[in-house]
């Protein structure tokens, strides 16, 4: 009975394939529900799914396997459930994990006939790419934002890996914007979830909110005469935590010192104003004092849109405060959580405040909690269409038609186009230089080799950049172990500078990650950051990374449609991604956000963890 | 409760569609009453997203019976359900799926139905329909100002046809204040925009022009993105013929009846043998789940910005090529 279930119409061969081909499924969200239905009614009967998520109540518009009972319960787990109460000859197999734990190795992969990406995050979708190159395993990758998506066929060998394309950076703004001289309402929130974070959570020398007197724009101004700054350019030393400990958390002293005190000093930095509008000050008494409309704030979604006048923002900011003070006894530090009302509406006064101060557009809480949470709107019809696809090109990986799984864009209709779903003309081929599916990847790494420690090296460039998991390293030439996997056998290198391991310019690392199967090669360029430049750059070989232009002339007089988007992502809301930006392509406001380069030649681009857009 | 306000139990379920369309929007889903005719394959993944959007009713009206094979198409029902009527199967998955919309179940035959039954509907969506009774069903609409839309699956193939009569929408549109330049001297890409309403209108064929008075006149390139249009076309006039879907259990036959179609088609239509190939016709067996996913997607799209006045429609005809699954809205009737 299971087997009629498949479609009458595939090949012959596909129809035989299907209900026996193992398959695994990395992610039980949107796409991911919409794909496990999509599989078990057509004749899949051997599923495995991954997912370390839990179900919460903003998942129930789209994730149809859950219902609110559920809410709290793992994602796969229920997910099978609900598969197995609607057909219980499905051998599915559910685990409650990440995707990039020690457990899941090359031997993990290797027993699937096609893994089906359905994730919300870049760094575990580098994961499973590299798992899958390893285990040479093909992998159909999938992303939605809001109305548009797209699939991707990869294949080691035939297609483009998900990494054969650089990827903008996460969005950041420059310090001195931040701390000096704000001039739009996303700035004010980073602030003021970076004085979240300097009050009460993990310490971050990033993240500092006071006056910033190193900013090269005021060089010459009174203030920095006057005050003598330090190397962070910081205006005391103190940190900001052991202040607001010394005053135990005095909302009128802490108020006074950030809209007030550190105003006036910004104030003194007279060359910042010269074409700027000056900051107003404002002292606690004052904010108090303000002229309002008395209300409540209620979690109807109407007053959540509501923006709230200064006398509200100066008593929430003191209630808060007082909240998170005694949530901090017994803690370390608490994480900041747009989920967790009493933090976000901290970060909403303080925001609005620091708005009001620098004359920009006050925002309500449903804004800032968008903006500052990172939310990727997500509906279940765009799921739905992009789940469809996932399958229908699953048929054709199995009958090993890679020439016809072609990416495949789907995007918001609009007036000026009549092309909802596009296919791309070719198969994207690999990129010959990818530092991650070359045969002999290479990746340039440009980073102060005086300055940076092992442990910044191994944390921030090989695995938040690089997104390794567990690498093992060694200086070439010298043979020097730099870094180890194993525990305990390099943590004495943790704190050396680079130079000190004889790390220098024009140094050769042999990067070599076990999990991954990846061995990475890597050239060390001394760089010496300006400021508000990062500290640390990656660079495949730079002339690659332009737009696939071979493509771009195939394509080029063709289906403009098929031009476009060339990213995937996710189908949830996730922090360690980017920003939501706002589309600038008037012809086509809708398709706004990418977090890969565009290929090919102009217009619009999309997607889902989130981003900037580019200039195309 | 009040009848405008969402609760904050609705903000937190829809939270991630309302910061995509908009409040306004996910208030006039809210009260919406959508009938639904035909709870099959298709019928299954349009019933699932528009109830997960949070309108206010949805009436299932199907007089089938559950067998074996609607049991494989839909993900609504479970083996206990066979012999059931299928609209009464799958209300427990359905109400499950958003408790917060009223569902009512119909087993009843579309014949009985006068039009006051569809008069009070925001929206109608028809699925498995023969020409004659979309027809009808759309000039009741019309009558009415009631929305209607209808969708098929046939195999890889699947369409909708949107009948939203004189359609006023709008659409946020979104852009750059002047651009500013940050003190480094580099252009500050500002991520604050400035967001307009643009209202516009959109004037819908009847079903009766968009399948019956095609503009025979299209010519050359226009003619060849037509071809799916006439494979639509083809398919539903099989079933108006044999009361059912092209089915595998009478492949041969089936097939020879719909080439016999197809030729009528190249000479009433003048379309040439190449763009309009027969071999498509193998492709158009079965409700196959994925393209039902698809193709529901867009019908419940529709509905979406049918209720909620907001986004650009398509106008009026939606076609999935079966070979490259390429969708594009095509212009019919007008």
């Amino acid at each position: 009975m299971i087997s009629s279930a498949v479609p009458s119409v595939l090949k012959d061969n596909v129809r035989e394939l299907i209900p026996t081909a193992k398959i695994l499924v990395v992610g039980a969200g949107g796409i991911g529900c919409e794909v496990l239905k999509n599989l078990a009614l057509s004749g899949f009967s051997d599923i495995e799914i991954i997912d370390l998520d839990t179900i919460d109540v903003s998942n129930l518009n789209r994730q149809f396997l859950f219902r609110k009972e559920h809410v709290g319960k793992s994602k796969a787990e229920v997910a099978k459930e609900s598969i197995l109460n609607y057909n219980p000859d499905i051998s599915i197999k559910a685990y409650h994990d990440s995707i990039t734990s020690q457990e899941y190795g090359v031997n993990f992969f290797k027993r699937f006939s096609v893994v089906l990406n359905a994730l919300d995050n870049r760094a575990a979708r580098n994961h499973v790419n590299r798992m899958c190159l390893a285990a040479d395993v093909p992998l159909i990758e999938s992303g939605t934002a809001g109305y548009s998506g797209q699939v991707q066929f990869i294949k080691k060998g035939v297609t483009q890996c998900y990494e054969c394309q650089p990827k903008p950076p996460q969005k950041s703004f420059p310090g001195c914007t931040i701390r000096n001289t704000p001039s739009e309402p996303v700035h004010c929130i980073v602030w003021a979830k970076h004085l979240f974070n300097q009050l009460f959570g993990e310490d971050d020398p990033d993240q500092d909110v006071s006056p910033d007197t190193a900013d090269p724009e005021a060089a010459g101004s009174v203030a920095n005469n006057l005050h003598q700054s330090t190397d962070a350019g910081n205006v005391q030393r103190t940190s900001t935590r052991q202040w607001a400990q010394q005053t135990d958390y005095s909302d009128v002293k802490l108020f006074n010192k950030f809209f007030n005190d550190d105003i006036n000093y910004l104030l003194s930095m007279e060359n910042l104003w010269k074409s700027r509008k000056p900051p107003e000050p404002i002292t606690w008494e004052a904010a108090t004092a303000c002229e309002g409309e008395k209300k409540e704030i209620s979690d109807d979604v109407a007053s959540d849109m509501e923006v709230w006048p200064m006398y509200l923002c100066a008593e929430i900011f003191s209630s808060t405060i007082g909240t998170l003070k005694k949530e901090l006894v017994n803690k370390e530090f608490l994480i900041w959580d747009k989920d967790d009302k009493v933090a976000l509406n901290f970060v909403t006064a303080c925001a609005n405040i620091r708005a009001h101060i620098f004359s920009i557009a006050k925002k309500s809480r449903w804004d800032i909690k968008s903006i500052a949470g990172n939310i990727i709107p997500a509906i279940a019809t765009t799921n739905a269409m992009i789940a469809g696809l996932v399958v229908l090109i699953a048929f054709r990986v199995l009958a090993e038609d890679y020439e016809e799984c072609q990416s495949i864009y789907l995007r918001q209709k609009s007036v000026h186009s009549n092309i909802i779903l596009a296919p791309d003309f070719f198969i994207d081929k690999a990129n010959p230089n990818c530092y991650v599916c070359a045969e002999q990847p290479y990746v340039s790494v440009y980073v102060n080799v005086e300055e940076m420690t092992v442990k910044e090296f191994e944390s921030e460039v090989l695995k938040k950049t690089l997104n390794m998991i567990a690498p093992d390293v060694i200086l070439d030439g010298k043979g020097v172990f730099v870094i180890s996997s194993e525990e305990g056998e390099t943590e004495i290198n943790n704190d050396k500078k680079l130079s000190a391991l004889g790390i220098v310019d024009g140094s050769i690392l042999k990067a070599d990650d076990f999990l991954q199967n990846y061995n990475l090669t890597i050239g060390i360029t001394n760089y010496i950051a300006e400021k508000d430049e990062p500290l640390f750059k990656i660079d495949a070989k730079s002339e690659e990374l332009q737009p696939n232009q071979q493509n771009g002339r195939q394509n080029g007089s063709t289906d403009k449609s098929a031009q476009q988007e060339n990213d995937m992502e996710v189908d949830d809301d996730k922090n360690d991604v980017e920003f939501i930006a706002p589309p600038v392509d008037d012809d086509d406001p809708q398709e706004g956000t990418s977090t890969k380069k565009r290929k090919l030649n102009p217009p619009e681009d999309e997607d889902e963890d989130l981003i900037m857009l580019d200039d195309p | 409760m009040s009848e405008k306000e969402l609760s904050a139990a609705e903000a937190e379920l829809y939270d991630r569609q309302i910061r995509l369309w908009g409040i306004e929007s996910q208030s006039r889903l809210r009260a919406a009453n959508v009938l639904l005719i035909g709870i099959r394959g298709l019928g299954s993944e349009i019933a699932k997203n528009i109830l997960l959007s949070g309108i206010n009713s949805l009436t299932i009206l199907d007089e089938g019976v559950v067998t074996e094979n609607e049991l494989l198409q839909n993900f609504l029902l479970n083996r206990d359900s066979i012999g059931q009527k299928i609209a009464e199967a799958v209300l427990s998955k359905a109400q499950a799926l958003n408790p917060l919309v009223k569902i009512t179940t119909d087993t009843s035959p579309l014949s009985e139905k006068t039009s006051a039954f569809y008069k009070d509907f925001t929206i109608i969506v028809a699925t498995g329909l023969t020409t004659k009774q979309l027809i009808e069903i759309d000039s009741i609409c019309r009558d009415f100002n009631v929305q209607f839309i209808c969708g098929d699956v046939f195999g890889m193939f699947g369409y909708s046809l949107s009948d939203f009569q004189m359609h006023e929408y709008y659409v946020d549109q979104i852009r750059l204040p002047n651009r500013k330049r940050a003190h480094d001297g580099k252009a500050s890409t500002s991520s604050e925009v400035i967001t307009e309403k643009i209202q516009a209108k959109l004037n819908y064929p009847s079903i009766n022009d968009a399948l019956l008075n095609a503009d025979s006149s299209a010519k050359g390139r226009r003619k060849r993105g037509l071809q799916l249009y006439y494979l639509m076309k083809l398919l539903i006039q099989f079933r108006d013929k044999n009361g059912r879907n092209p089915s595998v259990s009478s492949k041969d036959d089936d097939l020879a009846q719909m080439k016999a179609i197809r030729n009528e088609y190249l000479q009433d239509y003048q379309i040439k043998e190449e763009n309009f190939k027969a071999d498509v016709l193998n492709l158009v067996f079965g409700e196959i789940t994925p393209i039902c996913s698809i193709v529901g997607g867009v019908v419940a799209q529709e509905v979406i910005k049918a209720v909620s006045h907001k986004e650009a429609p398509i106008h009026n005809i939606f076609l999935l090529n079966p070979y490259t699954f390429s969708g594009k809205e095509e212009m019919v009737g007008a």
